[in-house]
């Protein structure tokens, strides 16, 4: 019997795999617009973006527009390799059960 | 095993629901269609009352204006996608051909005949909207490069009425009819976005 692949942990978070496939869909979105999307609160927002970011699969950039300060994340390579790679995971292990 | 796998297609689901959700949030781009539209009209029927040198320049920097602001506003805290990028790049650069040609034969005065600037402007026009209709793996604006093109070669092979008649057919059909329809879409997936958010 071949062996089932393992889910990456980093990405299986519901929150994270939702903040990565937001990311995936667009060249880079501010800290608000991913509050707004997933209805999640600031604190658990900013702590799955951070492991995200410890992980290297989002990259983050503040700056100011108009005074005001912006929080922009990005998606990195790493990351869209490691989403890829989730979704073939899951491919594998929903083929696998059928 | 069962609920494992169920848990396994929701999680591919929402993959792809929240990709799609985050290209569909940067596409905003009907009410642009309308006010170049406008712009356009605006423009063509200055220029008839004698002032052609000016009507146009003042007229595409007005318009260009209301459209970095509009987008600004609009879509300044969107997030910004490859394929929007494009676009907008697509159009800039279309905008500042058209605006660098007109200008220099007009001011050197070599923009006597009106079926000229009809059939260059509307052959730029239709570049672009096939170019973006590519991009978008759209039907309907192609449909408009298409029309675009039909007034190129009215006003080149056509009489001077004609080419007025292509032109203005194309801008109501190019701009403000398939800019409504884009915002009718647009409006239509923001409404299916707020459903499957509820």
């Amino acid at each position: 019997m071949p062996e089932l692949p393992e889910l990456n942990p980093v990405i299986h978070g519901k929150l994270r795999l939702a903040l990565l496939s937001l990311l995936m869909g667009v060249e880079e979105a501010e800290f608000t617009w991913l509050r707004e999307k997933t209805g999640s609160t600031d604190g658990n927002l900013g702590a799955q973006l951070m492991k995200l970011e410890e992980a290297g699969y989002v990259a983050v950039e503040k700056r100011f527009v108009l005074r005001k300060p912006q929080t922009l994340y990005r998606m990195t390579e790493k990351g869209r390799a490691a989403l890829t790679e989730y979704v073939s995971a899951l491919k594998e292990l929903l083929g696998s059960a059928i | 095993m069962g609920a494992d796998n169920l848990e396994l297609t929701e999680r591919l689901e929402l993959i792809e629901k929240l990709i799609a959700e985050g290209r569909r949030s940067a596409e905003s781009w009907g009410w642009t269609f309308v006010v170049w539209g406008v712009a356009y009209y605006v423009a063509f029927f200055w220029a008839g009352w004698g002032h052609f040198v000016y009507a146009w320049p003042v007229t595409m920097i007005a318009a260009s204006l209301v459209t970095i602001v509009g987008l600004w506003r609009h879509g300044g805290r969107q997030p910004s996608t490859t394929v929007g990028r494009a676009i907008g790049a697509t159009w800039c650069a279309m905008g500042l051909s058209m605006f660098i040609l007109f200008d220099a034969l007009g001011f050197a005065g070599h923009l006597n005949d009106v079926r000229i600037f009809i059939a260059a402007a509307a052959a730029m026009l239709g570049c672009a909207n096939a170019a973006c209709s590519m991009m978008l793996k759209w039907k309907a604006e192609f449909g408009c490069a298409l029309a675009w093109w039909a007034a190129t070669v009215i006003a080149s092979f056509g009489s001077v009425k004609a080419g007025i008649v292509a032109f203005l057919v194309a801008i109501f059909l190019c701009q403000i009819v398939f800019g409504i329809y884009a915002m009718v879409l647009e409006s239509r997936w923001r409404s299916h976005r707020e459903a499957a958010n509820a």
